[in-house]
């Protein structure tokens, strides 16, 4: 199995540790002299009773720290941009859900090859505890990249995979998407990250990753169809 | 109203306050009003922070907590972020310091109050169990026009009558500014607390419409059965999202830029030296007001907009720290070779611009598209904004409340207070929302009542509530500072920290006809910022 824990939080994670290096050197740049300023230039009475008058502007030092930033930050973001890419350009292999925020869970539907849905997962809304049944887990296998096509019935909602450091909004009316690769099986938080009511706070799922095999296995095993539409029902 | 006039503040009985056209009593209005609706929206906030504290529902609950994030972000942002400072100060200070009777359109002026009076009474008036409102201060649709939210109307009207109090202020503080300086002010010796309260103004004049018409929309939609925000007949809930953050995010320049104007003024005085690059940071201030209005979109990098509207504002958002960097460098290099005084509005604007260079620094994620994408909704951001708008605004209005205390009292501002309150603020502050940033950086989503008992969230959680109790301190020792310096200060010399400024020139309290029947005479090379004589506070 693969070293990476899960995409694209890898890319994420170093880019990341990019802006902290950045972040770290302005803060000393900027805050070190700042606070030696402080304590040097101190008044003293009969020593340092005014400021230094002529020292009022200087047009290469103000070109400096227009410059150097403008630079630094046009690198900054070109480097987003191209890690933006890899976030958003989803792997030619992934696997597809269609998942559907609504008040307040998600309904995630499996599909085939040819587009059709062969099983259908339901978060139940449960506004007291954070413990999901196991047939409410959204279970995808781990190493395979999954695509996850979002919309929702009702308010905006936002799908977050915690593992992956990767959200999108499920907004009605569009079909958004966002794809992650988990590699380590487990279980995983699924937040909703835009606020949508009371709710909002329990709107959450359980990701089950498991080896692909026991995937094949879960997909293929029973399932309770019959009893889902009228739990969605019950919550809208 | 002429005899109205000749009263100054401290006799002016009821009637007086109601009809006063005076600026200086409308300036002393707004901040009044805006100071108790920050004390009432900073309790939600505690409310929020217990809540927060550990998982579970404990003091709230979620409907309520709801009610409170409302209250406390649209309080905090447009009663006491732009209102208590641009309509307090801004009144108070603006014809003072360009050396005028009073503003362009005195009984506009009372209008812009008495709109902004009307819009607190609606907002006291969600209060009241049956009319909370719980769609956030961004109002959302669909879900701001789903009964789940509570009475929208509330949000509308209150965001109405703020508007027209936004633009009667805008179109008097533009209009004083351009026609009614003294002879001998001109555009490069205002001071940069005039110039950033102008550029917000313009700001303002240009954006508000355009939040008027989203939640217009959005009570037609509740209301009148229109469909802007509903996909199931045809509308499109985006398209609010970006008409609302076309003003919303410039908004947050209205906020911060006139407090950028009060680090400027107190960090001048109290290094005795002129501003470090005075033209470079009118340009930044400008700079500033221009790009806000082409970066709305990273305020929706995860909403669903094609991903080219993305990356180009993930560009365009880089840039603002390039003005803003300019300013930052630009009062450090003030500090160089200055003769500093660490009073309490000296520490106040320092601790401001600490705070926003944090805030600065932790914006750039926000920025970049790539990082954003994990953080976003997250309370990394709540901690970022708090520490940009929420603290580095607050200590620079705390800041220039004990700066310009002695000209609209007469009296000092306490300084052992100022110096407590300074040092409670600041450490609070910093305990509280870094936590709230590393708790936001490793996943915890925003507007959270209960979360999952994951053990790193709630000890971070817990070390951010012991930061907010010595924050809630540190207000409560300023405000306890502002009773004891009205009732007991000591008396104020007309000019206490010998500013050139011209603001100082007249009398302590600020005298009710201003500078007299006929403009101030300035010296022909006057400068807000040319510091002389040594001081003797």
């Amino acid at each position: 199995m693969d070293q990476v824990f899960a995409y694209p939080a890898k890319w994420w994670n170093e880019a990341v540790v990019v802006w902290l290096v950045v972040a770290v050197v302005i803060y000393a740049v900027t805050a070190v002299p700042g606070l030696y300023f402080i304590m040097k230039y101190r008044f003293r009475p009969g020593e340092r009773e005014v400021g230094d008058h002529e020292k009022h502007g200087h047009w290469g030092l103000e070109a400096l720290w227009t410059i150097v930033p403008t630079i630094v930050v046009l690198v900054l973001a070109t480097y987003s941009f191209a890690v933006f890419k890899k976030q958003r350009t989803v792997p030619e292999d992934a696997m597809t859900l269609k998942v559907t925020g609504f008040m307040w869970g998600w309904q995630v539907e499996y599909l085939d090859d040819k587009g059709n849905t062969v099983k259908t997962v339901v978060t139940a809304y449960n506004p007291t505890s954070y413990e999901a049944p196991e047939d409410q887990k959204i279970v995808v296998p781990a190493g395979k990249p999954i695509k996850v096509l979002l919309t929702s019935m009702d308010v905006v909602h936002a799908f977050y995979v915690m593992p992956a450091k990767i959200v999108e909004d499920a907004v009605p009316g569009r079909i958004t998407y966002l794809w992650f690769q988990i590699n380590k099986p487990g279980e995983y938080w699924v937040f909703c990250r835009e606020f949508c009511g009371t709710g909002h706070s329990h709107m959450f799922a359980k990701l089950k990753v498991v080896p692909p095999d026991q995937f094949a296995a879960w997909l293929k095993g029973e399932t309770d169809f019959a009893k889902q539409p009228d739990e969605i029902k019950e919550n809208i | 109203m002429r005899e109205a006039v000749a009263v100054p503040w401290f006799s002016a009985g009821i009637k007086e306050w109601v009809f006063t056209t005076d600026h200086k009593k409308i300036g002393i209005l707004y901040f009044t009003t805006g100071l108790i609706a920050f004390i009432i929206a900073g309790i939600f906030g505690m409310l929020i922070r217990f809540e927060q504290n550990a998982p579970g529902f404990q003091v709230v609950s979620p409907n309520f907590y709801n009610y409170l994030l409302t209250g406390h972000g649209a309080v905090m942002l447009l009663w006491w972020a732009i209102a208590a400072h641009i309509g307090g100060f801004g009144n108070f200070l603006l014809p003072l310091m360009i050396g005028a009777r009073d503003v362009a359109f005195p009984r506009l002026n009372a209008l812009s109050y008495w709109a902004f009076f009307g819009a607190t009474v609606i907002v006291l008036l969600t209060l009241i169990p049956g009319n909370h409102i719980k769609m956030m201060w961004t109002g959302y649709p669909p879900y701001a026009a789903h009964p789940d939210a509570g009475v929208t109307a509330y949000y509308v009207f209150a965001i109405h009558l703020l508007g027209v109090s936004s633009i009667a202020t805008a179109v008097n503080f533009i209009t004083t500014y351009i026609r009614m300086r003294a002879p001998g002010i001109g555009f490069w010796n205002t001071n940069l607390y005039v110039h950033s309260l102008i550029a917000a103004n313009v700001i303002q004049l240009i954006g508000v419409p355009s939040l008027a018409g989203a939640v217009t929309m959005l009570f037609l939609d509740r209301y009148l059965g229109t469909n802007f925000f509903n996909p199931n007949l045809g509308g499109d809930p985006l398209l609010y999202q970006n008409v609302f953050w076309f003003y919303s995010h410039p908004a947050v320049y209205v906020m911060i830029i006139p407090i950028f104007g009060f680090y400027s003024e107190i960090l001048s005085t109290f290094s005795r030296k002129p501003i470090f690059g005075y033209k470079s940071m009118v340009f930044a201030i400008w700079g500033i007001a221009v790009i806000s209005f082409i970066v709305w979109i990273h305020h929706m990098f995860t909403s669903g907009v094609p991903d080219w509207a993305r990356v180009l504002m993930s560009y365009t958002t880089v840039l603002v720290a390039v003005p803003t960097g300019v300013k930052i460098f630009n009062w450090v290099a003030t500090l160089h070779g200055g003769a500093i005084i660490l009073r309490s509005p000296m520490l106040y604007a320092l601790g401001g611009i600490f705070m926003f260079l944090i805030g600065g620094l932790t914006g750039i994620p926000n920025a970049m598209v790539a990082i954003d994408l994990g953080v976003h909704d997250s309370l990394f951001v709540v901690g970022h904004f708090h520490y940009v708008l929420g603290m580095a605004l607050t200590l620079g209005i705390f800041g220039a409340v004990i700066f310009w205390f002695p000209k609209v009292v007469g009296k000092m501002y306490p300084e052992n207070f100022g110096k407590i309150s300074f040092w409670l603020v600041f450490i609070g502050a910093n305990i509280f929302y870094f936590t709230q940033m590393i708790v936001g950086f490793i996943g915890m989503p925003r507007r959270y009542p209960d979360y999952p008992p994951i053990p790193e969230w709630v000890t971070l959680n817990q070390i951010s509530t012991v930061g907010a109790l010595i924050l809630g301190l540190g207000v409560l020792v300023f405000l306890i500072g502002i009773i004891k310096g009205l009732t007991s200060g000591e008396e104020a010399n007309d000019n206490p920290w010998q500013s050139p400024s011209l603001e100082w020139r007249v009398k302590s309290p600020a005298p009710v006809d201003n500078f007299g029947e006929k403009p101030p005479q300035v010296e022909p090379d006057y400068h807000p910022y040319k510091y002389g004589a040594p001081p003797t506070f």
